[in-house]
């Protein structure tokens, strides 16, 4: 038998007890009010899906074909109607603080209808965190106020996150890269905050956001360690909508150019930058910059596994229905071997899909950014409290700069490495597992359906349109996987370099 | 292609690439929003003056009466710059090498004489075998004449022609048969293009026919045996489709992975882009010998030809989805943008593999035919 003494050495050769079997150590930990508020997140998803998603998916899709300049504003005061842009904002910034992983599940129930209206629900969640895991405390106080305000009155406020460049896409998202690359979206340092120049493109809902959660460049020559994050109001001076994309699907949820051209930003509307870092670590502000984006993409990718699942789903139930209702050669297709395993082989897809982007949202959960969230006192602190007590005595205090040192000290500055790794490598896991089942359920739905299933009134060659879209968003599925050797694979021998070849 | 050595399908395949590359290839994009946008009606007429639409057609019907190598290779040449234009020759020949096997060469001769492209079509339902399907239009005789009713999805090119080559069973009778029909008569209703996946400016309608007058073809019940001796030929034909598509993804990520810089350095010199571009490059490869050894075992009637036929089309049809899949991905958010030609790509790939029939009871049928 082993000793006790020798456990921990055991488990800590790779792969690591630590960095697997997440759910077996994390699940235990899970306050057991998530689960019934999660059930009631799927149950509205699918109402949502009932009233919304499904009566206008094909249809937008197809007006999107007619008109290319097509703009959702009606689908997004729906989303807005149902609470989707605040629910899973924290109680403390104004929102309606549902567990942040259930939105994974709310994003594979909507997505596994449409991609396009998932992403018009959960990309604004990708400006939201683009601003809170910068650990600004003060502007996550004042924007996502003004995020529940919208609610309230009717008037969406959504937010759009901008970081992809005409020659920086992939580059954006590893600071080896783009301190190597063609970064040219340039904020200029003058006195009382930034003037920006340059353009950015493929901005998912860009056209539509209220604000735009800008990260330029203060030093094109080392962008990587001159990052500065910034919070850009539509209709500033400065600031202009280029082309709309003209995309293979998610057509429903617009992608737009936005262009900068000296576009004044005032120092208060600064979210990072090199001189605000200094102010919470000594540490080199590229290690800080990495946490934020590491942050952010380990909550997005995960997401995005998500609807990669979704879309598995999707393809997988259209294709089901019409196994169980079509003869092929004098009987029904669902009683056909080789259609029993091509659909076991979707539904499979589907749950390791599924278990992978779950195992991410337990690294997020309690080795990322959500860990404080899930302490169970504090969640249920969080959860029992009303809205007003928090408007009323805690957001004045998150106006004094001491908020904003003490959110970036925990978060940026006090997370061990080795969970920085852990959650990344697991969101980029999740990310390309769950996308490539997504993308490869449409293709297997077609080759089951024929013909039909080439009907764009057919749903599915819709699904494989707004399917491939998830392996190329967020870190293409080839960045990710290197990301993965990065994270969870080239610890261990420290002769292992990415980037360098 | 490998196939094209000889001097005369070398000249075919100058032909081809040099329309393509002028009529096809720059306007793309514009022709790919059809049935939104205007339809391609005179690069289709450039295609009938060339002779592309009558390609396998025998001189004595009128058309150029070449073998299969020919079609082959004009068919990968235009769907390397647009994969509809491949669609829209392909269907028309699939008709036409069906009415051949009836013995149906007045009918075809009367088509090849029209004055426009459109006049000269036949539409017909390219991605279906008749044997797979749910349910027939019934065929009704009275006085050694024919009377059509009831509903046939999804027919190719019925929203252009005036004539359509249908399957349909009549009454008592377990086998089906091939009918004429003329689309322009006031018992058939036709549904607006359908908007589909892939082959935009290929388009199929929904057909519904009430007690529509029809002409048999052939004989009576015979409509599986034609099809499926067509089928055997064609099959390598939506090969050549499949090909062209993959050499149009692969030319244009190789551009790409030149032009574009990611950490400093052309993707090209990225190990996991060079990766990904040789497997589509050996794909393609294989592809070109698959089809040129079969284009040669049809012309050399080689024992068992028709298996080869049908392999190849299975095995490149799925290369050229996985391999545009792929194509997309080297140019990541670009080539999901309409601006490249690589998202359509990927559609028309996977619209191309459903040529013929269901997937996986060509396979079934493979392996009857096979095994017999």
């Amino acid at each position: 038998m082993v000793l006790d003494s020798e456990v921990k050495d055991l488990l800590a050769k790779f792969p690591k007890f630590d960095d697997t079997l997440l759910s077996l150590q994390y699940a235990p930990r899970l306050p057991k009010a998530m689960v019934k508020e999660t059930k009631k997140i799927i149950a509205l998803a699918r109402k949502f899906n009932q009233e919304v998603t499904i009566p206008y998916a094909l249809e937008l899709d197809r007006k999107t074909h007619e008109d290319h300049d097509f703009l959702p504003w009606d689908l997004i005061k729906k989303a807005n109607e149902y609470g989707w842009y605040s629910m899973w904002i924290p109680k403390v910034f104004g929102g309606r603080g549902m567990n942040i992983p259930s939105c994974s599940y709310a994003l594979e129930e909507i997505g596994s209808v449409c991609l396009g209206i998932g992403n018009i629900v959960g990309v604004h969640y990708l400006g939201v965190m683009g601003i809170i895991c910068a650990g600004n405390a003060k502007l996550s106080n004042m924007i996502l106020h003004e995020v529940a305000k919208g609610e309230k009155t009717g008037n969406p406020c959504t937010l759009s996150l901008c970081i992809t460049e005409p020659n920086a896409g992939t580059d954006t998202e590893e600071l080896e890269l783009i301190n190597k690359g063609k970064a040219s979206c340039y904020a200029e340092k003058v006195k009382g905050g930034y003037v920006v120049n340059g353009r950015k493109i493929f901005i998912s809902m860009g056209h539509v956001a209220q604000w735009t959660v800008l990260y330029a460049y203060s030093n094109l020559k080392k962008p990587g360690s001159n990052i500065v994050g910034m919070l850009v109001k539509t209709g500033t001076k400065g600031l202009s909508f280029g082309r709309h994309e003209n995309k293979m699907g998610q057509r429903i949820c617009p992608a737009s150019e936005l262009i900068f051209e000296d576009c004044f930003v005032p120092d208060e509307h600064v979210i990072i930058d090199k001189e605000m870092i200094k102010k919470f670590t000594n540490k080199p502000p590229e290690e800080i910059f990495m946490k934020v984006i590491d942050y952010i993409v380990s909550i997005s990718r995960c997401a995005v596994g998500a609807w990669g699942v979704g879309a598995a789903r999707g393809a997988f139930e259209k294709a089901l229905k019409y196994a169980a209702e079509t003869k092929v050669d004098g009987k029904l297709l669902i009683n056909h071997e080789w259609a029993q395993c091509l659909l076991s082989e979707m539904y499979k897809n589907i749950a390791l899909g599924r278990l992978s982007y779950i195992e991410g949202n337990y690294a997020n959960s309690h080795r990322g950014i959500f860990e404080i969230l899930q302490f169970k006192p504090l969640y249920y602190y969080l959860k029992y409290m009303p809205t007003v007590f928090f408007d009323t005595f805690v957001a004045p205090f998150l106006k004094f700069d001491a908020a904003n040192w003490l959110m970036s000290k925990y978060f940026l500055d006090m997370q061990p490495h080795a969970d920085q790794l852990c959650t990344s490598g697991w969101a980029s896991l999740a990310k390309f597992a769950c996308t490539d089942f997504g993308t490869k359920n449409a293709l297997l739905a077609l080759e089951l359906m024929g013909h039909t299933g080439l009907r764009q009134d057919r749903f599915v060659e819709k699904q494989l349109r707004d399917a491939k879209l998830l392996q190329i968003y967020e870190g293409t599925n080839q960045l990710n996987r290197v990301n993965l050797f990065k994270c969870l694979i080239a610890p261990v021998y420290p002769q292992a370099s990415v980037f360098e070849e | 292609m490998i196939v094209s050595m000889n001097e005369e399908l070398k000249s075919f395949q100058d032909l081809a690439e040099n329309y393509a590359t002028k009529e096809l290839a720059p306007k793309r994009e514009e022709n790919d929003k059809y049935p939104f946008g205007l339809f391609f009606s005179s690069a289709l007429a450039k295609a009938h003056e060339l002779g592309f639409l009558s390609v396998t057609l025998p001189e004595e019907a009128g058309g150029i009466g070449q073998d299969i190598g020919a079609l082959c290779v004009i068919l990968s040449c235009i769907s390397t710059a647009d994969g509809s234009l491949a669609g829209i020759i392909f269907a028309n020949s699939l008709a036409q090498e069906v009415a051949i096997k009836a013995g149906e060469t007045a009918l075809l001769a009367e088509l090849a004489s029209a004055a426009t492209a459109e006049g000269s079509l036949l539409a017909f339902p390219a991605y279906v075998n008749p044997l797979d399907m749910d349910s027939f239009i019934f065929a009704k005789k009275k006085d050694n004449h024919y009377f059509l009713t009831g509903k046939l999805d999804y027919l190719t090119l019925g929203g252009l022609s005036s004539k359509a080559l249908i399957p349909a069973k009549i009454q008592g009778q377990e086998d089906y048969s091939f009918f004429v029909i003329n689309l322009s008569s006031a018992q058939v209703i036709k549904s607006e293009p359908i908007f589909s996946l892939g082959f935009h400016a290929c388009p199929s309608v929904d057909i519904s026919l009430n007690n529509v007058a029809a002409a048999l073809i052939g004989e009576e019940g015979k409509g599986a045996l034609y099809f499926e001796d067509a089928a055997d030929r064609m099959h390598v034909a939506s090969a050549a489709i499949s090909m062209g598509i993959m050499k149009g993804s692969f030319d244009e990520a190789l551009n790409y992975a030149k032009e574009r810089f990611q950490g400093g350095r052309q993707i090209i010199n990225w190990s996991e882009v060079k990766m990904l571009l040789a497997n589509i490059a050996i794909k393609i490869k294989n592809a070109d010998i698959t089809i040129a050894g079969v284009c040669r075992a049809i012309e050399s009637n080689y024992p068992d030809w028709s298996l080869y036929s049908r392999a190849a089309a299975l095995q490149v049809q799925e290369m050229a989805c996985d391999v545009t899949i792929d194509g997309v991905q080297l140019l990541g958010g670009n080539g999901y943008m309409k601006d490249y030609g690589q998202e359509k790509r990927l559609r028309d790939a996977k619209q191309a593999q459903a040529l013929l029939g269901l997937v996986p009871m060509e396979k079934i049928r493979f392996m009857k035919k096979l095994t017999e």
